[in-house]
């Protein structure tokens, strides 16, 4: 046959240098992906929550083959006659069914929607609040660092999970919610919440960057062309924090992921009808009910696990990639 | 009591919870499920070792104000009163008989005065050791009386025995209570009361010595140091010195953070008490807030039984499939229900046909199986249960009935079809009313689980609730005050005070009992325009709030003994029922207790619904010192 590769390997040659290996100018796009490929387990965290993210999305579909939706009951056949106890896996329901007899499958996978739509949509604002306040602080320095960085250590200093339960109480006892009906319990309160107590990390982080930053050569010889304070902190500050932001961000969403979860487990997180693996392992742990129905348990446990452990191997495998002299 | 909350309700809202969670479960004596445990012989000796999770009391456990179940079950073993029960199981412990008196008195004056003779030989515990009069029992009116005493259940007496009101300052003599002598009480009302008997029979009318009771000034106080009249008494009573108030202290026997030790009061003359056996020369109960630790105990025999709490489904399963265990599970009529309650003056429960509706739609079934199958209670099928109306009015009378309780959801939308709020006349709510309902709820077990149960039924009927998760206390609270008009919730529940039905619908469908904050009324029967007025609430226009104001006084004035008086409470239920529909009654809780194979002698006491402490032995070697 035709071997075009010849004609190829012909003409090679002649573009080649005379002898020594090839340098290539790679960017820095370029030498983090090639970094981040070579870490396998990072890799196969990318690759599960790639598959998590799919069937989050697809969950609508199972509800269509499978003709119920999450919140469908079915007490009279996955409940037990005499007391009411959830009935296990079987052909129909492949994790079973729980407490009032809810597809344990369907509510897994609504639950993985819950949990990724929470850590995406709060890391996001937190990521967002935290970077801009964290660059003003660093940059601005003087009085308005003062104030945020106080800011930051007053919200660092509270004791997270008692505020959560009480904000979240608090809104749920007045009929409207709270702040005039702002604050209605569920998926807001709970992503206010997480935002509320995961951004001063974060404004930490970019102020301390920023403030070593800012005393370098580029951004006097910024200033000396006469750049304005935005450009400066959006063209020539913000570039040299993506890495830490990345990293960050990455290693905050499992973190999230598992607050939504407490949350839930404690009952003052999303309301039932939106499917939480938290709520879900709260309800298997009431009366010790795992003993007997361990599909309640192992199967959103398992989820939650896989999740966010991906999480944060593909946290390490960023912080590998964007900082190699770590 | 408990679950049932009355006025004073703020407190009684938190102690609540413990009683109702104790409550969840009860036999029924038409079940036929209760168990005798162990062999039959009862015989004497032993401790009954026995741990709850909470105490949960609401007046400190002193009797003037205590209104928790379990803490009237306690009472008895160291409370009697002039009459009281036999602290059985079934109709018969509902029956009063003489206690501390020498029978059952018929009232004279168009039943306006009631006489009661003392019996001989009653005495005091140690450190007071002296005969009971009928001033201690006179002493114990005066402190109900007493305001800074809060007697959470005063509205039984305050406007019934003359010159009670309930605004003493300390107590003080009560011009409708003579004691000529001191075997003597006499009791003058200021109108005939059919179930006062009943009222004599509660915890805040048993003696107290007036030389120690005029020391504890504060609500509770006396809770810590109560001089018994029964059979058993704190430990370390004896050693109390009473002869100052300042050398009152609490004794070693009782923390309410951590346990209350009973043992014999020597002074008890069994002879004069045919309604405790008091089998047992010992209680101990020991507070263990993990309740799966509790059960665990029962079955390995460190505990003889439990108290309070009720099991979890998966030991309650062990217990009813393994027949060597059936026998230590003990199933027992609560004398309660639970409900969904429906506020009339938020729309659109304001409207008639659409609370039918949400009776005929709901899955009842699917909500007793939630709390547990059959052994949890039996579907209610009207307000009342029918212990409580001497079975006249059974679960046969089912007015929104479906084959098996499921729920019928074409009657539903037919009387959906009939409301305002159903525009297009479809069967389904449209109007923006039926939209986001706040529905309170409680956050634990059963009530979670019964929730997505009613979230799916309203649903049928085009009513969308948004379900909001409470902490039991916060529940009560926020649903009994009054100016938050919860149009829903299903942490309601209620149980009898005593067995008459009048502190069960006489209690909390009158206008009367309709309070700014600690309002058991929560569907806001009976409210008089004034009373709209002053709670500021916002009612529909026109709207009229259904009575029965006229039906409950009309009952009251019948008297106990007469048998009408129950065909007369069982009428009332029918009406609320077919006319008023105030709720969607789903469950006639049962009580349900585990014991050890040490108890030889199980015994439910149907008064406080709570296990029998008087009447239960245990063969045990256990001792307990004084």
């Amino acid at each position: 046959m035709t071997q075009p590769a010849l004609t190829e390997e012909q003409t090679e040659p002649r573009l080649q240098p005379p002898s020594g290996p090839v340098i290539a100018a790679r960017s820095p796009w370029q030498l983090f992906r090639s970094r981040f490929m070579q870490d396998r387990i990072a890799v196969a965290g990318a690759v599960t929550i790639a598959l998590l993210v799919v069937l989050a999305l697809a969950a609508p579909l199972f509800k269509l083959v499978v003709h119920r939706g999450p919140n469908d009951l079915f007490g009279s056949t996955m409940l037990t006659k005499d007391l009411g106890l959830p009935k296990g896996p079987n052909g129909r329901f492949w994790f079973g069914g729980d407490t009032v007899g809810r597809d344990v499958f369907l509510r897994t996978i609504y639950g993985l929607r819950t949990s990724l739509t929470v850590a995406i949509i709060a890391t996001g604002l937190a990521s967002l609040i935290g970077v801009v306040l964290g660059m003003i602080a660093g940059f601005r320095g003087g009085v308005v660092d003062t104030g945020i960085s106080r800011l930051v250590d007053i919200v660092l200093s509270l004791p997270i999970l008692l505020f959560a339960i009480g904000i979240s109480s608090v809104c749920s006892t007045s009929p409207n919610g709270c702040l005039h009906g702002l604050l209605q319990p569920g998926l807001s309160l709970v992503i206010g919440i997480i935002v509320l107590f995961t951004w001063p990390q974060m404004a930490r982080i970019v102020r301390g960057q920023v403030l070593s930053l800012r005393e370098r050569e580029f951004v006097e010889a910024a200033y000396s062309l006469g750049a304005r304070p935005s450009r400066i902190m959006l063209r020539e500050l913000l570039p040299n924090v993506v890495a830490p932001i990345v990293v960050y961000t990455s290693l905050i969403i499992p973190a999230n992921i598992l607050f939504e979860a407490y949350l839930s487990f404690l009952g003052v997180g999303v309301p039932q009808s939106t499917p939480s693996w938290g709520r879900m392992l709260a309800d298997a742990s009431s009366g010790q009910l795992f003993t007997y129905a361990w599909w309640m348990l192992a199967c959103p446990g398992a989820f939650l696990l896989v999740t966010t452990l991906s999480f944060n191997l593909v946290g390490d495998g960023l912080r590998d990639a964007l900082s190699p002299e770590r | 009591m408990m679950g049932n909350n009355r006025r004073k309700l703020s407190m009684v809202g938190l102690a609540l919870v413990v009683t109702l969670l104790a409550a969840a479960c009860s036999s029924n004596k038409n079940s036929g499920t209760t168990n005798q445990g162990g062999a039959g012989t009862a015989q004497k000796g032993g401790v009954y070792r026995t741990a709850l999770s909470d105490f949960g009391f609401t007046g400190g456990f002193d009797p003037t104000g205590e209104y928790l179940g379990l803490a009237w079950d306690m009472f008895s073993t160291m409370a009697r009163t002039l009459v009281s029960y036999k602290f059985v199981a079934g109709a018969d412990g509902n029956k009063l008989n003489p206690d501390l008196a020498t029978d059952l008195p018929t009232p004279t004056d168009n039943g306006l005065t009631y006489t009661f003779k003392l019996k001989p030989n009653l005495k005091f515990s140690p450190p007071v050791n002296r005969a009971i009069t009928s001033k201690d029992i006179e002493y114990a009116f005066e402190r109900i009386n007493a305001k800074p005493l809060v007697a959470q259940y005063g509205f039984y007496y305050y406007g019934v025995i003359k010159g009670m009101d309930g605004n003493a300052t300390a107590p003080a003599p009560i011009s409708g209570i003579e004691t000529p002598n001191d075997s003597t009480i006499v009791f003058h009302l200021t109108k005939p009361t059919g179930d006062f008997l009943y009222r004599l029979a509660l915890p805040a009318t048993a003696p107290v010595p007036q030389e120690v009771g005029k020391c504890a000034t504060k609500a509770g106080d006396y809770g810590r140091y109560i001089i018994s009249s029964g059979p058993y008494m704190f430990q370390g009573l004896d050693k109390l010195t009473v002869s100052s108030c300042a050398a009152i202290k609490p004794v070693a026997g009782f923390d309410p953070t951590k346990k209350m030790y009973l043992v014999r009061n020597p002074n008890w003359d069994a002879a004069s008490d045919s309604l405790r056996h008091a089998y047992v020369d010992g209680i101990k109960i020991d507070v263990d807030s993990n309740v799966d630790d509790i059960f665990n105990k029962v079955q390995s025999g460190a505990l003889d039984g439990s108290l309070g709490d009720q099991p979890p489904k998966t030991i309650l399963r062990q217990y009813l499939t393994d027949q060597n265990k059936k026998k230590y599970l003990h199933v027992d009529s609560g004398d309660r229900t639970w409900y969904v309650f429906l506020n009339t003056t938020t729309p659109p429960f304001d409207d008639l046909h659409v609370r039918k509706a949400a009776n005929y739609v709901m899955d009842k079934a699917a909500i007793a199986q939630a709390w547990g199958g059959s052994t949890s209670g039996q579907v209610a099928t009207h307000i009342m249960p029918p212990t409580v109306l001497s079975d006249q009015l059974g679960a046969d009378f089912d007015p929104y009935g479906s084959p098996d309780h499921t729920g019928d959801v074409a009657k539903a939308m037919a009387e959906m079809k009939q409301s305002k709020y159903d525009t297009n006349k479809d069967g389904k709510c449209d109007a923006p009313a039926c939209r986001g309902l706040v529905m309170v709820n409680r956050n634990v077990a059963p009530w979670t689980d019964t929730e997505p149960v009613v979230v799916t039924s309203l649903a049928k009927i085009g009513i969308q609730v948004k379900p909001r998760e409470l902490a039991r206390g916060a529940a009560y609270q926020t649903t009994q005050t009054i100016k938050n008009q919860i149009p829903v919730g299903l942490n309601a529940g209620w149980g009898k005070d005593y067995p008459d039905a009048f502190s069960f619908a006489g209690s909390i469908f009158s206008s009367a009992d309709l309070v700014a904050t600690g309002n058991p009324n929560y569907a806001m029967i009976g409210t008089t325009p004034a009373q709209v007025k002053d709670f500021g609430i916002k009612v529909p226009p026109g709207w009229v709030a259904p009575t029965v104001d006229s039906d409950i006084d009309n009952c009251q004035k019948i008297p106990a003994t007469d048998p009408t008086r129950v065909t007369c409470w069982a009428a009332l239920d029918k009406k609320l029922m077919n006319e008023i529909v105030p709720w969607v009654p789903y469950l006639w809780a049962n009580v349900t207790t585990l014991t050890a194979p040490s108890v030889t002698h199980y015994e439910f006491d149907q008064f406080s619904a709570e296990p029998s402490l008087v009447n239960i032995a245990v063969n045990n070697k256990e001792k307990l010192g004084s």
